[in-house]
C-alpha cells in the first residue's frame, strides 16, 4: 500500500516538474516580448523614455538576470505562490486574479463532474439490464458524449436564453448586485449558473452512462456472473456485485476524463461569459498575456494532479484488491 | 432511483426558481433590488466598452490603461475640447492666453477644492507640468520646448516657453489632468509612472466607490465645483462601468438592457437599431457612428517595391474599400477620404490638391499604374513580378483575433490580386504583429493610432514623424523619410491655433507630398462605437437637433474631449 | 467516456475469425448504421468543396440570410455561404482527426509495443513517460502551445494534438502486449530464433488489430473534440476553414444575439455527428469482435 502511493506520488511530483518546466521553457521560445508590450502600451515616445521603461519592466518581470537563475527564481516564486505580474490586469498579481476567479470555476465543475458520474453510472447500469430502455437512451447518449462542450451550450443558451427568455446568458451574477449572502443575490448566482452547469453536466453525463452500460454488460455475461448465475444466486446480488466491479474502470476513467472536462468548463464559461478561469485563458490569450496563462496553466495542472491523488485513495478503499505495484485501471 | 429522480428534480426546481425570481434579467429587475443591496437601477449608468481587463489602477499618469473615468470623472483638466464644434471650454480653469509669444499664462477658476477638502492651486497645475520632467511620464516631450512653469499666483500659473509649439500646447491642457500636489509630491518616479494610485482624489463629479474584478464603481460626488460654477450636475448617482469579455457579451447585455451605454464594436447593430429594442445611435442612419480614427495601410517604404510610391498608389487603387465598408462592417463605417483627415478636420482638406492627385478604388486603373511604373506580369500566372522579374509576394499582417480587421485584410488582398498584385493576408499573434510594426520587418499593416483630436499636427506627426529610429514606438511605422514634410509639421506645429490660414497653407502642403508619395493609405473611418438603451436614461447625444451633441463615449481620453457633458445632459426615463 | 479504453478491452480475444467477424459486421445495425452516416459525411467532405465554390470565404450572397433555396444553409453576417464553409470545415475535420489520430496511434503502439515487450528498465522508464503525459491535463497543455505558435494552420494542430494523445494507448497497447507475450504462439516464435521486429509485427499486431482499429476510432472523435475546441477559443489556424472556426466566428459576430441559428447550427451538427457516428460504430464493433455482446 505505501509503496503504491509513493510510486503514483513520485509520478505526480515528476508530472509537476515537466508541466513546471514547459509553462517556463515555452513563452521563452516563443515570439513576442513582453517588455515591449508594456512600453508599446505606454505610447513612450522619446527614445529616452523607451529605454527608461524597458529598464523597469525588465527588472519587474525578472527578465535582468540569466536564464538559469530566470528559471530558479520562477521555482522560487513559484513555492512562495508568486506567479509574477499580470500584463491584462497590471499591475495585479497573477495568484489574485486567479484566487478571485476559482470559486466559479470550481463552482461549475465539482458539482458537474461529481453529479453527472453518479447520475451517468446509475442510468448506465439502469439501461444495461433494461433492453427497450437501452435501445432508446444509448444514441442519444452517444450523441450526447459527441457534442462538442462549446456547441451545447451555445445551443442551451440560445434556445433556454435568448429565445425562451427562461434564464440570464451573460455573466456570472447581474450587473446591478453587490456579491453578498442575500437571497436575491444567491437566486441571481443560481440563475446565472444554471445554463453553464446543464451543458458541462448532459455532455459528461452521456459519457458515463454508456461507461457505466458497457461494462454491466460485460461483467453479466463474464463466467463468474454465469457461475453465480448457475448456483441460483437472485438476480439482484449478481447485479450488485456486476456493478460494483464496473464501477472500478468508471472511477480510473474519472481520473482520465479530469483533463477534458476542465477543457469543457473552459469553453462553456467563454460561451456564457461566466468569470471563471476560462474566460481568465480567453483574456490571457487575446492579451498575449503570458504571465496569467502560465498561472492558469499550473493551476490547472495541480488541480488535476491532485484530484488524480484522491482518486488513487478512493480507488484503494473501493477495490481492496489493489495491486502492490502499478495499481490503476487498464 | 427514487432518491436520483427526486434530487434532479430538486436541482431543476432551484434553477427554475432561480430564473423565475430574476426574471429573464429584465432592465428593471434590479430597480426593486435595491433592499438586496444592489444599486438602484433607476439612478445608475452601466457603461461597458473601455475597461478590457479587471480594473487595475487609477493613476491618471498611466493614460493607457487607467480604470474607466479615473480621467474625467475624478481627474479633471484645464479645458474640454469638443472635436464636433472645435471649442475649448474651460474647465478647471477660468481661462487661458498667450500673453505674448513665449508666454502662457492660465488662471484657475476660484474656490475649486480637491475631493479632500484641500484648495486647487496654481502649484498643482506647476506641479503637473512638472512631473513630465520624469522621462516615462507620456508628456515629457512638452519640456522639449518648454522652458518653465512658474505659479504667479494661489490661481495663475505662467508657462515660458522655449520654441513654443502652439498646437502641442493646446492639446496638453485639454488632454492631460491635474493632479494634487500634496499627495503626488512624495511619490517615487516608479509610483508615479506605474503605481495603482488606489483611493485617487480628485476634482471631479464623481468619487471612487468600489471596484472589483469585473466593474468599477464611481459615486456621485455632491459637493462637485461645477454645480455651482456652471450649474451642472451629473444625472445618473452611480456609474458602474463594467468589464468587457467580448463585444457579443456586450450586445446581449445591451440588449437586455443591463448595460446602458456600450462604447463597444458591435457588428450587426445597424440591422438591431430599429428592432423595437429602444437602442439609439448617434445617427439614426449609417454610419450610424461618428468617426473617431482612421484605418490606414502602411506599407513599409524601405522595401522594394513598396519603397515606390508609383507602386504604393497602384496598391492604393487595387483596395475596394466600399466591400470593407458595407459587407465587412456592416454599413457602421465610412470611407474615408484620400488624406484621410476624419470628417472633423474637413476645414483642413484642400479640395484642389485631392482633386489633382486623389485616388480611389478602380483596378483597371491599378493594373495601368502597375504596368506604366514597369511591373508586368512577365510568366503569365496572372500576378505581376518586379521590375528585376524576381517574382512579387506581399503579406498583409493584422493581428489573430481582430476579426474585422482580419475580414477586411481578406478583401483588401483579393483587390489586389484582382490588379495583379500578390498580396497575402496572415494574422500573426497581436504581440507578433506588434514587434513587426516596431521593428520595421513587415511589408504591409493595418493601423489606426490617431483619435479624433484638437489639432490635425497629430495626424501629421503620425505619418511624417522623424527621425526613424531602431524601434519606431508610436509614429510613422512606414518609415517613411521625407525632412521637408517633416519641417512642414513642425512649422504647423509652431503656428497659433487661431491662425486656420496659416494652417491650411501648411497643410495643403503637406496634402500634397502626402497624395503624391502616398506614405500611407487612408481606407476608412473607425468609428467612434456608441450604442446606447433608452429604457432608464435617455436624452443620449445625437446629431439631431435639439439634443445634445456632445461625443458619446466613456473611453479613455474622450471626457476631456466633452464627453463628460454627456452625463449632466442625461435625463432618467418616463418611469412606467 | 469517449477514450475511455476498457470499454474495448476484451475485444482482441475474439479476434482472427475473419469470416465470421465479417458476417456479423453485415448484421450489425449499429455498425452499418454508424458506417453509413460517417461515409455520407466523408463524402459530402470530400466532393462538397466541386460543388460550392473553392473560396468558402468570398462575399457571394446577401449578408445574413436565412436558408433559401439558393443558400441552403443562409449566409453570414458578411455573405459568405454557410454550407460552403460547411463542406470545406468538414474536410479539415477528417483531415485533422486522421493525421492526429495517425500519429497518437503510432506512437501509442510503439511506446507501448516497446515497453510491454522489452520489459525491464525500457518498461519502466517508458511506462513513467505514459503516466507522466497521461495526467498532464491535454487541452489545457496544447492551449499553451498553441497560445505561442506564430503561424498555425490545420497541420500543426494535428500533430501537437496527436502527440498529446497517445498515452492511454500507450498504456492499453502495453497490457495486451503483456498478456500475449506470454502466450504460447509468441513463446513458439521466440524458440524459433524470429528477431524481436518479425514477432511483434507477425505473431502479436495482427492478433491486436481489430483492437488497434478501435483504438483509431477513438482517437479520431478525441482528436476532432479537441481541434473544435482549439479553433473555438481562437487558437485554430490563423487561416482556412474549420467546423470549429465557424463556430468562433459565429460567436464573435454574435450570431445568437441577431438570431442566426443557421450559422452555429450546421457545424455544430456536422462534429457531433460525424463522431456520434463513430463512436456507435465503436460500439458495433465491440459486439462483432466480442461475441458475448452481440445483439439476439
Amino acid at each position: 500500500m505505501g509503496r503504491y502511493f509513493g510510486r503514483k506520488l513520485a509520478i505526480y511530483a515528476l508530472t509537476f516538474f515537466v508541466a513546471v518546466t514547459i509553462n517556463w521553457l515555452i513563452p521563452r521560445f516563443m515570439p513576442g516580448d513582453p517588455v515591449s508590450r508594456m512600453v508599446a502600451r505606454a505610447g513612450m515616445q522619446t527614445p529616452e523614455g523607451v529605454a527608461a521603461m524597458r529598464e523597469y519592466y525588465s527588472s519587474l518581470f525578472g527578465f535582468d538576470v540569466p536564464v538559469w537563475q530566470q528559471y530558479l527564481n520562477f521555482w522560487g516564486g513559484l513555492l512562495t505562490g508568486d506567479l509574477g505580474v499580470s500584463l491584462w490586469a497590471f499591475p495585479q498579481p497573477v495568484s489574485s486574479i486567479i484566487v478571485a476567479a476559482v470559486p466559479y470555476t470550481l463552482g461549475l465543475l465539482i458539482p458537474a463532474i461529481l453529479l453527472s458520474w453518479w447520475a451517468g453510472n446509475k442510468f448506465g447500469a439502469y439501461a444495461a439490464r433494461k433492453k427497450v430502455l437501452d435501445n432508446t437512451v444509448l444514441p442519444i447518449w452517444y450523441v450526447l458524449t459527441a457534442t462538442p462542450y462549446m456547441w451545447l451550450a451555445i445551443l442551451l443558451a440560445w434556445a433556454l436564453g435568448k429565445v425562451a427568455g427562461l434564464f440570464p446568458v451573460g455573466r456570472t451574477f447581474s450587473a446591478s448586485l453587490r456579491p453578498e449572502w442575500s437571497w436575491v443575490f444567491v437566486t441571481d448566482l443560481v440563475s446565472h449558473w444554471f445554463l453553464p452547469f446543464l451543458s458541462l453536466f448532459l455532455v459528461a453525463f452521456g459519457g458515463w452512462a454508456i461507461g457505466m452500460r458497457n461494462m454491466v454488460i460485460y461483467e453479466l455475461e463474464s463466467d463468474y456472473a454465469h457461475y453465480l448465475g448457475a448456483l441460483g444466486a437472485p438476480g439482484k446480488l449478481v447485479r450488485r456485485y456486476a456493478f460494483r466491479n464496473a464501477m472500478l474502470p468508471q472511477i480510473t476513467g474519472l481520473a482520465l476524463q479530469l483533463g477534458v472536462i476542465v477543457g469543457g468548463a473552459v469553453v462553456t464559461e467563454i460561451v456564457f461569459d461566466y468569470r471563471g478561469l476560462g474566460y481568465l485563458v480567453l483574456e490571457a490569450i487575446k492579451s498575449s498575456d503570458f504571465f496569467l496563462l502560465q498561472g492558469i496553466f499550473l493551476f490547472i495542472v495541480i488541480g488535476v494532479l491532485v484530484a488524480n491523488f484522491i482518486i488513487d485513495v478512493v480507488y484503494v478503499l473501493v477495490d481492496p484488491r489493489t495491486r502492490a505495484g502499478m495499481g490503476g485501471g487498464a | 432511483m427514487r432518491h436520483r429522480s427526486r434530487f434532479l428534480v430538486l436541482l431543476l426546481t432551484a434553477g427554475l426558481t432561480a430564473a423565475a425570481c430574476t426574471g429573464a434579467d429584465g432592465p428593471n429587475a434590479g430597480s426593486g433590488g435595491d433592499a438586496g443591496g444592489g444599486y438602484p437601477r433607476a439612478e445608475t449608468l452601466f457603461t461597458s466598452g473601455t475597461q478590457w481587463g479587471p480594473p487595475s489602477n487609477w493613476n491618471p499618469i498611466m493614460n493607457w490603461t487607467y480604470a474607466t473615468g479615473t480621467v474625467g470623472l475624478v481627474y479633471e483638466t484645464l479645458f474640454l475640447y469638443d472635436p464636433l464644434t472645435d471649442e475649448y471650454e474651460p474647465w478647471l480653469a477660468e481661462s487661458g492666453d498667450w500673453t505674448s509669444d513665449t508666454t502662457y499664462e492660465v488662471t484657475l477658476r476660484e474656490g475649486l477644492t480637491w475631493t479632500d477638502g484641500e484648495p486647487i492651486t496654481a502649484e498643482d497645475v506647476v506641479f503637473t507640468v512638472e512631473l513630465g520632467q520624469i522621462e516615462q511620464v507620456p508628456y515629457h516631450n512638452l519640456w522639449d520646448y518648454l522652458d518653465s512653469a512658474e505659479a504667479v499666483d494661489e490661481r495663475t500659473a505662467r508657462f515660458t516657453f522655449a520654441d513654443p509649439r502652439y498646437q502641442q500646447w493646446a492639446n496638453w491642457v485639454y488632454f492631460n489632468p491635474i493632479v494634487p500636489e500634496h499627495l503626488w509630491a512624495d511619490k517615487s518616479d516608479e509610483d508615479v509612472t506605474a503605481g495603482a494610485n488606489e483611493n485617487p482624489v480628485g476634482s471631479g463629479p464623481y468619487l471612487y466607490e468600489t471596484h472589483d474584478q469585473d466593474r468599477q464603481v464611481w459615486v456621485r460626488n455632491e459637493d462637485w465645483w461645477a454645480i455651482e460654477a456652471l450649474d451642472l450636475d451629473v444625472a445618473p448617482r452611480y456609474v458602474v462601468d463594467l468589464v468587457n469579455t467580448s463585444n457579443e457579451a456586450a450586445l446581449g447585455q445591451l440588449l437586455e438592457g443591463n448595460v446602458d451605454l456600450s462604447n463597444n464594436f458591435l457588428p450587426g447593430i445597424a440591422s438591431l437599431v430599429d428592432g423595437g429594442y429602444q437602442l439609439h445611435t448617434y445617427f439614426a442612419e449609417p454610419p450610424y457612428m461618428l468617426s473617431a480614427n482612421t484605418t490606414w495601410m502602411i506599407p513599409n517604404t524601405t522595401r522594394a517595391p513598396l519603397n515606390d510610391p508609383a507602386f504604393r498608389r497602384a496598391l492604393a487603387s487595387s483596395v475596394d474599400t466600399a466591400t470593407i465598408v458595407n459587407s465587412v462592417y456592416g454599413r457602421i463605417v465610412s470611407a474615408a477620404d484620400p488624406t484621410g483627415l476624419l470628417p472633423i478636420w474637413d476645414e483642413y482638406i484642400d479640395r484642389n490638391v485631392v482633386g489633382q492627385h486623389g485616388f480611389s478604388f478602380d483596378t483597371g486603373e491599378a493594373k495601368r499604374l502597375l504596368n506604366q511604373a514597369g511591373y508586368r506580369d512577365t510568366d503569365g500566372d496572372g500576378l505581376v513580378e518586379n521590375k528585376d522579374g524576381s517574382p512579387l509576394e506581399l503579406t498583409l499582417a493584422t493581428p489573430s483575433g481582430w476579426t474585422d480587421w482580419n475580414e477586411a485584410a481578406r478583401v483588401i488582398a483579393e483587390g489586389a490580386e484582382a490588379a495583379g498584385i500578390n498580396l497575402v493576408s496572415e494574422t500573426p499573434a497581436d504581440t507578433v504583429v506588434q514587434d513587426m510594426r516596431e521593428s520595421g520587418e513587415f511589408d504591409i499593416i493595418l493601423d489606426n493610432q490617431r483619435q479624433m483630436d484638437n489639432t490635425p499636427w497629430r495626424y501629421y506627426e503620425y505619418v511624417f514623424g522623424l527621425p526613424v529610429q531602431e524601434q519606431q514606438t508610436t509614429v510613422n511605422y512606414g518609415r517613411y523619410e521625407n525632412q521637408r514634410a517633416w519641417d512642414l509639421v513642425n512649422q504647423l506645429d509652431a503656428t497659433r491655433i487661431d491662425d486656420l490660414d496659416g494652417m491650411n497653407g501648411i497643410i495643403s502642403q503637406l496634402q500634397r507630398i502626402q497624395l503624391t508619395e502616398l506614405p500611407i493609405i487612408p481606407l476608412w473611418y473607425n468609428g467612434l462605437w456608441s450604442q446606447a438603451n433608452e429604457t432608464v436614461w435617455t436624452n443620449w447625444p445625437s446629431a439631431e437637433e435639439g439634443s445634445p451633441g456632445y461625443l458619446p463615449s466613456m473611453w479613455r481620453g474622450y471626457p476631456q474631449r466633452g464627453a463628460i457633458r454627456m452625463l449632466t445632459e442625461l435625463r432618467p426615463a418616463e418611469q412606467q | 467516456m469517449s477514450d475511455d479504453p476498457s470499454a474495448t478491452k476484451d475485444a482482441f480475444t475474439a479476434s482472427g475469425t475473419g469470416r465470421e467477424a465479417l458476417f456479423f459486421a453485415r448484421r450489425n445495425r449499429k455498425l452499418v448504421g454508424g458506417g453509413v452516416v460517417v461515409l455520407v459525411f466523408l463524402l459530402v467532405a470530400l466532393t462538397g468543396p466541386w460543388f460550392t465554390t473553392d473560396d468558402p470565404l468570398a462575399y457571394v450572397g446577401p449578408p445574413g440570410a436565412g436558408p433559401s433555396g439558393e443558400f441552403w444553409f443562409g449566409t453570414t453576417t458578411f455573405g459568405q455561404d454557410v454550407l460552403a464553409q460547411f463542406v470545406h470545415g468538414l474536410r479539415a475535420t477528417f483531415f485533422v482527426g486522421t493525421v492526429a489520430a495517425l500519429i497518437a496511434g503510432v506512437l501509442g503502439m510503439v511506446v507501448g509495443f516497446t515497453a510491454g515487450y522489452r520489459g525491464g528498465l525500457v518498461d519502466e522508464v517508458l511506462t513513467m513517460i505514459t503516466n507522466v503525459v497521461l495526467v498532464l491535463p491535454v487541452l489545457a497543455v496544447l492551449m499553451i502551445i498553441a497560445a505561442y505558435l506564430e503561424v498555425r494552420n490545420i497541420e500543426v494542430q494535428a500533430l501537437i494534438i496527436g502527440l498529446f494523445s497517445w498515452p492511454w494507448v500507450a498504456r492499453a497497447v502495453r497490457a495486451q502486449t503483456l498478456s500475449l507475450r506470454a502466450r504460447e504462439f509468441v513463446d513458439l516464435a521466440r524458440l524459433s530464433g524470429a528477431p524481436v521486429r518479425r514477432i511483434v509485427f507477425r505473431e502479436i499486431a495482427p492478433n491486436m488489430a481489430s483492437y488497434l482499429f478501435m483504438v483509431f476510432i477513438l482517437l479520431f472523435g478525441g482528436s476532432v473534440l479537441f481541434a473544435a475546441t482549439l479553433d473555438f477559443i481562437g487558437l485554430g489556424p490563423t487561416d482556412g476553414v474549420s467546423l470549429g472556426l465557424m463556430l468562433n466566428h459565429a460567436k464573435q459576430w454574435s450570431a445568437m444575439d441577431l438570431g442566426m441559428w443557421w450559422w452555429f447550427v450546421p457545424p455544430g451538427l456536422g462534429i457531433t455527428s460525424v463522431v456520434g457516428a463513430l463512436y456507435i460504430m465503436n460500439v458495433g464493433l465491440d459486439e462483432v469482435f466480442n461475441p458475448k455482446l452481440r445483439e439476439t
